[in-house]
């Protein structure tokens, strides 16, 4: 309950907007722009979109006394990542109708779409809809898209613990029907009593909210980056609960030393359903009322936690759930990376995990992955999941089934594109950035290829190609690629240069540190030849990259 | 103010007089009065001796920017002086079965374009052309206005001249032409027919004189084409990447313009380099001979490059080839360096008479698109490019390739052609502007002007191309307007964004009742661009309107947009 006083300008927004309905129907009858009206822009976050316009033709645009091309993106609700063949084509068809026609697959195991115009949104959504896909609360200051271990390999518990991601979304949905009101149908709910929302209230939360669920040993949804990281706790092959942990985050701003990117701390266990979908949802309302609403760079979770100390967050929580959380239980992650290629559940399904690079399917001149991908969903013989690394994997593919998919996979090279990616690229994760995020610095998705392409001959040099280092960039410290939770991070600082970030674990339980600023291309690789061959020399054995550049490099740093 | 008994004397003598005798006293009564020393000399001089031989005449007019009606209503004038009764009517508005009774027929018209009669005159020559009654009754004579730029100057006069003698009328004075500053041959026409109607001692040259005296340098300036010279400025394609289209905004920069919102430019372009060597390549004429074209010396270069038409020759400029060359050509039209590659030249001294024979080229006009209060010593044109199929082949309009191609810093010629019936009305008066694509320059001068004098009446803009991202034509500016109130309403239509194209007029339904509103609040509503098929499907829509609106039968919507055509309340700029 504090700063009440001097409440930011989008929490009188959130208030004002009517269960965020806002101004966007008048928004979208305003023929003279592609931009919506300014406070509508606020509140089409909720429904899943974000306005951008493209920076890169800004000028030319100008030139030609043409407004900014603004478009929009709109991002999928897909708790763990999971759509059907149906759902795919239906996506695939919808994004060459409407949008780019590229598909991303996002560092949250959804996918979202590009360069929507205006007069396309109500189309696109009403198409999802009749799919039975929606994008509501995948932005905005709400609990977003819920993240989840994506392959079933990894446990034979896994459908247990993933239907988590699935219960978490709904008990976190907002109550208003203003998605379907504005989108779907045009009738206004007359009733405003079912629109009662005791979690969001009228102003939300104070920032955006992220929950990812991990399966250990392998920790390829970075749940330690999540405002609440689930793990998993299976002993003698039975599941047992979660520890949870609380107040992860990377988002920082440059040249603000109030701001810091933070790993979520684990605060206790619960070992029921009902205690668990309880204690995620008052970390929520702690975080409603507690979360600073005047300056919406410290507003995370992350923020709260520190400010009030986690012993008083956890005590705060426990007054609310009425019961106390059981000790934490011991965990281990060896690793974080996906899959690669044909994997088998212990139930006897098999899923392949296809390398999407920086998570874009579209058919370029390399490879016709969407294509590929078209023809899989279209034997109706498999499911999709997505991955926090950008990936797709094909999955619940039965044994019979299998050489029908393979062969479609060998015809349209994914294979070969596949197993011929680099350890490197495959382990490497990059925001969109220009010429569409507003927040972009630098570079992100489109240089990233280009980058790992001059590193790969380096670690080639010094014998360190088939080492899973984990290179991560992002075009502004905003965070969305991860970069402080990778071994080798590069996040923006203007076009062309980049803070390079050293020493986070392989595991992603300890962030990177900052070792050099403001680097261009040639200062990057020269440095990176320079570590590389330290690294080759004096390495223990088994010692990952980003352990020996933590106390190497980066241990006194902050 | 006369006595009883002089009336009586005078009533009288009118009663024993018969018609054309009264007619004649008429005239003579008004000469002595102009004699009497209470008019200017300069009158008096030639009123004296003129005596009319006619009592009545008719002068139709077929008119593009005024000057026919102008100039018929100043002979008329001077016809009534010396007792003719004159008639003077707008060959719209004229009754075609009229013409066989009449008698004494002046005739003046524009020419307009390639050689055509102006809008308001088609119906009338058509039918003058089309119909051979014999009308020997007919006395008659052709002042015929057009601009010597064009290849066919004061075709349609010409035409009408030709026409009225094949079907046995009578000339009285012989067609006379005039160029863009007509008032000097005008005035030459006057004194001859004048002298064909009338008895009279005095010289037509005194006539001229007299009739020349009331205008000076001024009114030729008024009416005349200035042809201006300045440098382009600013040139941009105003579609976005991705666009079908190309349209270029240009601006030239020029001293001493002068010009109104809803005038056009006038440019004659000049032809492709390339294809200028081509032909001179590919038939070995010598480009620096001189030749003789229109009674001015130049080169063959120089003719190619700026004075002849060499694109899309006509199927008779064709066929003149191929009888000269004895080529068999089957029939069409075809560039000039088309037909010497194809059909090779025999001798270059009869291909140098084909050249001189060739169409000059002709000016092309664009509805200036700037404001003289808003952009001073500017004048801005929006070009479309014209891209049309010829035997398969894409090819593209003279001129708009011409001015596309144009550099920063060149000089361009151009002239200024007024169009009096596209005006803004009094600053506190609404507007409706219709002007899908480059229809839109008309209104970029409009609301620029609006804007730089503060006029207080509202706007209201219908605009439509294919797509919003990409051919939204002044969308910033039309944005700014709209921000800061000096156009009030705007409605979209980008044709090609959805899956049913959507048209200006099917905006004009969806807003139909505040459309009507605003009419009938005394809004002006102007269309500008493409007559076909937009201005006409802009009219049907607005004829249902008032239909629907104003509880109009289809007959009454008609008659009240000739209200508005009347009160000047309905103009078109189209082509």
């Amino acid at each position: 309950m504090s700063e009440k006083n001097n409440l930011s300008a989008i929490e009188k927004i959130k208030v004002a907007s009517d269960g965020l309905r806002g101004s966007i129907k008048q928004s979208l009858q305003d023929e003279i722009t592609g931009a919506i009206r300014e406070d509508d822009k606020a509140v089409i976050k909720f429904h899943g979109m974000y306005e951008q316009d493209d920076r890169d033709r800004r000028e030319e645009r100008a030139a030609k006394k043409l407004d900014r091309l603004y478009t929009f993106m709109i991002r999928l609700r897909l708790p763990g990542g999971f759509l059907t063949a149906d759902k795919w084509i239906a996506a695939h068809n919808i994004a060459g109708e409407n949008s780019t026609g590229v598909i991303k697959i996002t560092t949250r195991q959804t996918i979202q779409l590009h360069g929507l115009v205006k007069s396309k949104i109500k189309p696109t959504i009403q198409a999802f809809s009749e799919a039975h896909l929606d994008s509501i609360a995948t932005c905005g200051d709400i609990n977003r898209n819920v993240t989840c271990a994506s392959n079933p390999k990894m446990s034979p518990l896994h459908a247990e613990v993933f239907a988590y991601a699935d219960k978490i979304s709904e008990l976190l949905m907002p109550k208003t029907k203003a998605y379907y009101e504005i989108w779907i149908n045009d009738e206004k709910i007359v009733d405003k009593k079912d629109e009662e929302d005791p979690l969001y209230q009228d102003r939300y939360l104070p920032r955006k909210f992220k929950i990812g669920i991990a399966i250990p040993p392998n920790n390829d949804s970075d749940v330690f980056t999540n405002d609440i990281g689930l793990i998993a706790i299976i002993e003698n092959n039975v599941f047992k609960g979660f520890n949870i942990a609380i107040g992860g985050g990377l988002s920082t701003t440059h040249g603000n030393p109030d701001t810091y990117a933070r790993l979520a701390t684990v605060i206790g266990f619960t070992d029921t359903e009902f205690k668990t979908l309880k204690a995620v949802y008052e970390v929520l309302t702690v975080q409603r009322d507690y979360g600073n609403r005047s300056d919406r760079k410290l507003a995370r979770l992350k923020y709260t936690v520190d400010k009030y100390g986690v012993d008083w967050f956890r005590e705060e929580l426990e007054k609310r759930i009425g019961f106390k959380l059981e000790a934490p239980r011991p965990y281990t992650f060896t690793e974080r990376q996906d899959l690669y290629g044909w994997e088998k559940s212990e139930q006897g399904l098999w899923y392949y995990t296809v390398f999407v690079e920086n998570g874009r399917v579209l058919d370029d001149e390399k490879i016709a992955l969407k294509t590929a991908l078209l023809e899989v969903a279209k034997t109706g013989k498999s499911n999709f999941l997505f991955t926090a690394t950008q990936n797709v994997i094909i999955s619940d593919v039965a044994e019979k089934d299998k050489p029908a998919i393979q062969k479609i996979l060998a015809q349209f090279k994914i294979i070969e594109h596949t197993e011929n990616a680099s350890a490197v690229r495959r382990n490497s994760i990059a925001c969109v950035a220009l010429p569409t995020c507003p927040l972009a610095l630098a570079e992100g998705q489109r240089y990233l290829p280009t980058l790992i392409s001059k590193i790969e001959p380096l670690l080639e040099k010094h014998k360190l190609a088939d080492e899973n280092i984990i290179v991560r960039m992002t075009g502004c410290p905003n965070g969305c690629g991860r970069p402080y939770a990778a071994e080798i991070g590069f996040v923006g600082t203007a076009p062309g240069k980049y803070n390079m970030h050293l020493g986070g674990d392989n595991q992603g339980e300890r962030l990177n540190k900052t070792y050099k600023q403001h680097l261009d291309e040639a200062a990057i690789l020269s440095e990176l030849d320079g570590l590389f061959g330290t690294f080759k020399k004096e390495r223990k054995k088994g010692e990952s990259f980003g352990d020996f550049a933590n106390h190497k490099w980066v241990s006194d740093k902050k | 103010m006369l006595s009883e008994s002089k009336l009586k004397a005078i009533k009288d003598f009118i009663s024993s007089l018969n018609k054309d005798e009264q007619i004649w006293a008429s005239g003579y009564l008004n000469g002595i009065v102009f004699n009497s020393g209470e008019t200017t000399a300069a009158v008096a001089g030639t009123s004296a001796d003129v005596k009319p031989l006619v009592s009545k005449i008719t002068i139709v007019y077929g008119t593009e920017t005024g000057n026919s009606k102008k100039l018929s209503t100043e002979f008329a004038g001077k016809a009534k002086k010396v007792g003719i009764n004159a008639k003077v009517i707008a060959m719209d508005q004229y009754r075609l079965t009229d013409l066989l009774k009449e008698e004494y027929f002046l005739v003046v018209v524009a020419t307009h374009g390639e050689g055509e009669p102006p809008e308001a005159a088609k119906k009338f020559y058509d039918h003058v052309m089309q119909d051979n009654t014999k009308l020997d009754k007919l006395k008659f004579s052709v002042l015929a206005l057009g601009d010597t730029s064009y290849p066919l100057f004061c075709q349609t006069g010409e035409d009408i001249d030709k026409k009225f003698e094949t079907v046995g009328a009578k000339r009285i004075a012989p067609l006379q032409k005039c160029d863009v500053e007509f008032e000097e041959d005008a005035n030459k026409w006057f004194g001859a027919v004048m002298a064909a109607l009338t008895s009279s001692s005095t010289p037509a040259t005194q006539v001229t004189t007299s009739a020349a005296a009331g205008h000076g340098a001024a009114s030729v300036k008024k009416t005349g084409k200035l042809t201006y010279e300045g440098p382009i400025i600013t040139h941009i394609n105003l579609n976005d990447k991705g666009s079908n289209k190309e349209t270029y905004h240009i601006e030239i920069a020029a001293e001493g313009l002068e010009y109104q919102c809803g005038d056009s430019i006038g440019i004659v372009p000049e032809n492709n380099s390339q294809m200028v060597t081509d032909i001179i390549a590919k038939t070995n004429i010598d480009g620096n001979k001189s030749v003789l074209f229109k009674n001015e010396k130049t080169t063959i270069y120089e003719l190619l490059k700026r004075k002849i038409n060499i694109v899309y020759l006509t199927e008779r400029l064709v066929k003149q080839y191929a009888d000269t060359m004895g080529h068999a050509i089957p029939v069409g039209r075809m560039d000039l360096l088309d037909i010497v590659k194809k059909y090779p030249i025999k001798n270059i001294g009869q291909f140098e008479d084909f050249l001189v024979t060739l169409n000059a080229i002709s000016p092309r006009l664009y509805t200036i698109a700037s404001s003289p209060a808003a952009h001073e010593g500017e004048v801005h044109v929006v070009v479309a490019k014209d891209v049309y199929i010829n035997n398969g082949e894409t090819r593209f309009g003279l001129c708009s390739d011409y001015l596309k191609n144009l550099k920063i810093g060149a000089k361009q010629k151009f002239f200024i052609q007024a169009n009096k019936r596209f005006r803004l009305p009094a600053e506190d008066k609404d507007i409706i502007m219709v002007g899908p694509g480059t229809g839109i320059a008309a209104y970029r001068s409009f609301l620029a002007e609006r804007d730089a004098t503060g006029a207080s009446g509202r706007s209201w803009l219908f605009f439509g191309e294919q797509h919003f991202a990409s051919d939204f034509l002044y969308q910033t500016e039309i944005q700014n307007w709209f921000e800061t109130g000096v156009l009030n309403k705007i409605n979209l239509a980008f044709s090609r964004d959805q899956k049913e194209k959507v048209y200006v007029q099917d905006k004009m339904q969806q807003n139909a009742a505040e459309l009507y509103e605003w009419l009938s609040s005394g809004a002006s509503f102007y269309i500008c661009g493409k007559k076909d098929p937009m201005s006409t499907d802009v009219e049907n829509t607005l004829l249902k309107i008032i239909e629907q609106y104003g509880n109009q039968s289809p007959e009454g919507a008609k008659e009240y947009l000739e209200q508005l055509k009347e009160e000047g309340r309905y103009e078109k700029d189209v082509y």
